[in-house]
Parts: structure tokens; sequence; C-alpha cells
């Protein structure tokens, strides 16, 4: 079951002499339980790709589709409230609420919705990244990896239809970076979570069920 | 003020109070017939098989809606695995009549010429019949190991255990067959003494068996190396060779059951290791990975929790 896909994806930025094709045309399509990754260096048009996946951004043309949705169709604060329903974000700088404890940040996004959370799911979740003795910290107090480990049971509590990773290990030490991995790796096959991983090390993509590479805004196979 | 004009005021507010009591009965009931019909709309939607979550603002019925759209999701996964399921037995049972048919021939053609040559050359033959039994027999015992796993007979117990002596069997097992080829097996099992994970460690054997196994038989040259790198949650179990390599399209098919690749078809071996392999994993909450590329060898990383 497809439950990603984007059609001939254009990003424009600027105009005329200075017009930038960020994204060239690009056609991706994900299944539903894959893990993908998506490698290209700086400047490849990798970081929009997944701005315009997340609904975050919108393209110059072409159509993204998610769980069988034309997102760009949707008016801005539809759009919003698809993305909180439907994308989990997993972003370099781990974006926690600092104010919050692990716990309330794990359960933020259920509660916006206004949903009462799967207890037993999160529980589960909690316990595979190993943050059970540790929800009753602020988020500030904890070491990088497990920020990032926090960010990643918040990605999955919500039970989206995909989860977007953004170079997750960019600011973590490559042993730690590891841990981090095996984690998304492991929760999303225990999950049966679709996740697509943007990143520039190719040593990390490995990880993937696949491989998609990028270059000047389009995707090379 | 006369008490006749405070009684038409009393009056006239009550009229306003009732007609604003109606108005509001009226739009409550307008209101509510039209999100009963919406949520008609939807499970009629949902019976056809074309629903869909239109949308995405605060109200309460759009909620409803998505809710009611992540319960149809999850029934359509159920139902499309259950397919899947049936999709898979279909294809084992062709894949186990393809696999047998060829050993079960020839072993009958053998056994024809046995009773044919009295006497002569019968050790020759009987030496094709028993590579036959052999090969049979491998695929097999690897079907039951499959199943067994499979079908959770054989569930898994992952333990708190010592990984050095894993590697210390590994190197029992192959060193042998190692130098037969001519090329080197280094198990680095020494340094890392103390390191534990939690894993089953009969099957997490037959897992790490499978991929020293497959690194032996694909290298010609130079050789295995078998090390172990403790991460703070997680350790890794590497097997490293010098070998033939996997080309990237194929690092994601090389784990489906059955699966060979067309560089091997020469070597023996029916596709199940690593699928075996990673199946062991995945019930460990571990996981699998390869770094390779054709020509530069290949370097298989299985992935152990710490506990």
């Amino acid at each position: 079951m497809t439950i990603l896909q984007t059609k001939d994806l254009k990003k424009v930025y600027g105009s005329g002499e200075s017009e930038v094709h960020a994204l060239d045309g690009v056609n991706l399509t994900v299944e539903k339980g894959e893990f993908v990754a998506v490698v290209g260096t700086s400047g490849s048009g990798k970081s929009t790709l997944l701005h315009m996946l997340g609904g975050l951004d919108r393209p110059t043309s072409g159509s993204v589709t998610v769980d069988g949705k034309e997102i760009f169709t949707l008016k801005d604060e539809e759009l919003t409230i698809f993305r909180r329903r439907k994308i989990g974000f997993i972003f370099q700088n781990y974006n926690l609420v600092p104010v919050l404890n692990v716990y309330e940040n794990i359960l933020l996004p259920v509660q916006l919705d206004g949903g009462t959370p799967d207890k037993a799911y999160i529980e589960d979740i909690i316990d595979t990244l190993g943050l059970s003795s540790k929800l009753n910290n602020l988020s500030n107090n904890l070491s990088g990896g497990q920020q990032q480990r926090v960010a990643i049971a918040r990605a999955l509590a919500s039970k989206p239809a995909i989860i977007l990773a953004d170079e997750p290990t960019g600011n973590l030490d490559s042993k730690t970076s590891q841990d981090v991995l095996s984690l998304l790796k492991v929760t999303g096959q225990k999950f049966s979570q679709t996740i697509v991983m943007i990143t520039h090390n190719e040593a990390i993509a490995q990880l993937a069920d696949r491989i998609v590479r990028i270059e000047d805004g389009n995707v090379k196979s | 003020m006369t008490p006749d004009r405070l009684s038409v005021i009393l009056f006239l507010s009550g009229i306003l109070c009732l007609l604003a009591a109606i108005i509001i009965t009226l739009l409550d009931f307008v209101f509510r017939r039209r999100s009963l019909r919406r949520m008609n709309d939807m499970i009629q939607a949902a019976i056809d098989g074309n629903f869909q979550a239109n949308n995405f603002d605060e109200s309460m019925c759009a909620a409803v809606e998505n809710r009611l759209a992540e319960y149809l999701s999850v029934t359509e996964t159920q139902m499309a695995k259950v397919a899947a399921e049936q999709e898979k037995t279909k294809s084992l049972i062709a894949d186990i009549s393809h696999q047998t048919k060829t050993p079960i021939a020839n072993l009958l053609l053998y056994t024809e010429l046995l009773k044919e040559e009295e006497g002569r050359e019968i050790g020759e033959t009987a030496a094709l019949l028993e590579n036959q039994v052999r090969k049979l027999d491998f695929f097999i015992q690897s079907l039951v190991k499959l199943s067994r796993l499979e079908t959770g007979i054989l569930a898994l117990r992952p333990c708190k255990s010592e990984v050095a002596p894993l590697l210390e069997e590994v190197r029992e097992q192959y060193a042998v067959r190692a130098e037969e080829k001519g090329i080197y097996l280094r198990v680095l099992s020494e340094e890392v003494r103390e390191v534990t994970a939690r894993f089953d460690p009969k099957w997490t054997l037959e897992a790490l068996d499978n991929l020293v196994d497959n690194a032996i038989k694909y290298t010609q040259t130079g050789g295995i190396t078998v090390r172990v790198k403790p991460y703070e949650l997680f350790v890794c179990i590497e097997v490293a060779d010098t070998g033939i390599g996997v080309a990237e399209e194929e690092h994601a098919k090389i784990y489906e059951r059955f699966y060979r690749s067309m560089a091997v078809a020469h070597e023996p071996g029916v596709g199940i290791g690593l699928y075996l392999t990673r199946e062991i994993l995945r019930q460990e909450s571990g996981y699998i990975q390869l770094a390779s590329k054709p020509g530069e060898g290949a370097v298989f990383s299985m992935f152990l929790p710490k506990d």
C-alpha cells in the first residue's frame, strides 16, 4: 500500500536571474511500513523535499499525497491539523518543549488533538525507548541522545501515517548516533511505522530498507 | 411607570424569550441533523469502501471522522495482512515443490543407475546420491527451523548473556573450513570478555553462523573478521569479509525468503539463511544492517539490545 507519493514536485526560489530550482520534478513513492533514507549533499534539495513532504512549505507545482490525501489542496489551517494527525516529525535539534517534562512532551500531540492517549501503547513506546526512569525530568536536563529519544517517542505517540526525520543525529556524537538510530530502526520495525529519513551521511543511510539519492533537486536512480 | 406599561413590557419580553427559545431549538435541531447526516454519509462511504477524511478543522465532527479513518485504516491493514499471509503460504508451497523437485528427481535417477550397475562404480554413484540427500536434508531442516520460528512454536527467550562465547563457538566451528579455503578467520573475542546483551544464545548463534557461513562461501581471497562493538544501548556484532560484496539494489532483497542473487547462482544454497537471521534478530528487538559494494567485501552488523 502506498502511503506517500509525490508527483512532479517542483519548488523554485526567487525569480528571473536569481531563480533557483530547489526541487526539479521529484517523483517519489513510499510504501507503508518502509524505512526510506533520502541522501544528498547540502544544497541538493533534500531539506526542501522534506518540508514539502511534511506540508511545512507549499511547492511551486506538483502534488504530495499522504495517506490518500493530496495535502496541498487543504487550506493552511486544515493543513496544520492534518500535519498534527498524520505526520510525526523528528528534527535535528529535537524541538521539545522545555517547560514540560518528558511524559508531557510525549503526550503533547495527542492532547492537542483532544484525543485520549492509548496508555498501553504509550507505555510500550516509553519502555522500548528506555525512557521509563526519565518521565518526570524536564527535557532541558537530558543529554542530546535522550532528548532525541523523547522526540522519537513523541513522533510515535500519535500513531501518524508517516514519520519524517531530518538529520536526526546531526547534533549527536557518533556513538550516541548509533544508539539513537538503532532505536529508530527497532521501534519502526516493532510498531510497523513508515519512516522517511533525510541525511547527508551514507553510513547512516545504510540503516534504511531503501536509499533514495537526491542531486540538484532531482531523484537519481 | 403605569402598571399597564409594565405588563406590556413584561408581555413583550416574554414573547421575545419564547421566540429566542424557538429559534435556538430550531437551530440546534438543524445543526444536529447536519452532524448526524454527515456521520451517516461517512459511514455510508465507509461501507462503500471509498471513505476519506476530508475535513481538518477543530470541530468534533472532523475529529470523529479522523478516528473513523484511523479505524478503517487499521482494519484495512489487517485485511491486507491476512491476504499477504495467504499469498506467502501459496508461494511457500510453490517454492518447496520447486526446491525439492530437482534433488528428488536426481535421487530417483541415481537409484536407477545403482540398480543397473551391479557392483561397478557404485562408490561414485553413492557419493552423488549422498550429495543430493544432503541438499534435501539441509533444505528440509531450514524449513523446519523457519516454520517453528514463524509459528512461534519455538519462541525465542532473550536473556542477558555474554557475547564472547558466541564468538568462540563460531571460531571453533569455522576455523577449519576457512583454513581449507585458504582465507583467514579473525575472531576478536578477547577484548569483549565482559560485554553482555539481551539475546537468546542458541538462536543468535544460528543467526551469526549464517553470516559467517555466507562470508566464507563468498570470499575467495583475504578473509573474515568478526568483532564486537559495544554502544550504550546496543551491542553490535560485526562480520566483515573481503568477498564479492552485494550490489546496492540487492541490499533489501537478500533478506527475502528464497532470494538468491544472480551473482551467486553457481554456489549451493536455498536463500534461507539471511531471512532466518533477520527474523531471529527481529524477535530479539534487534536488527541487521549491511554495508557493501560489489567487489569490495561486505560488512553485516547484528544489533542486539543491551537490556
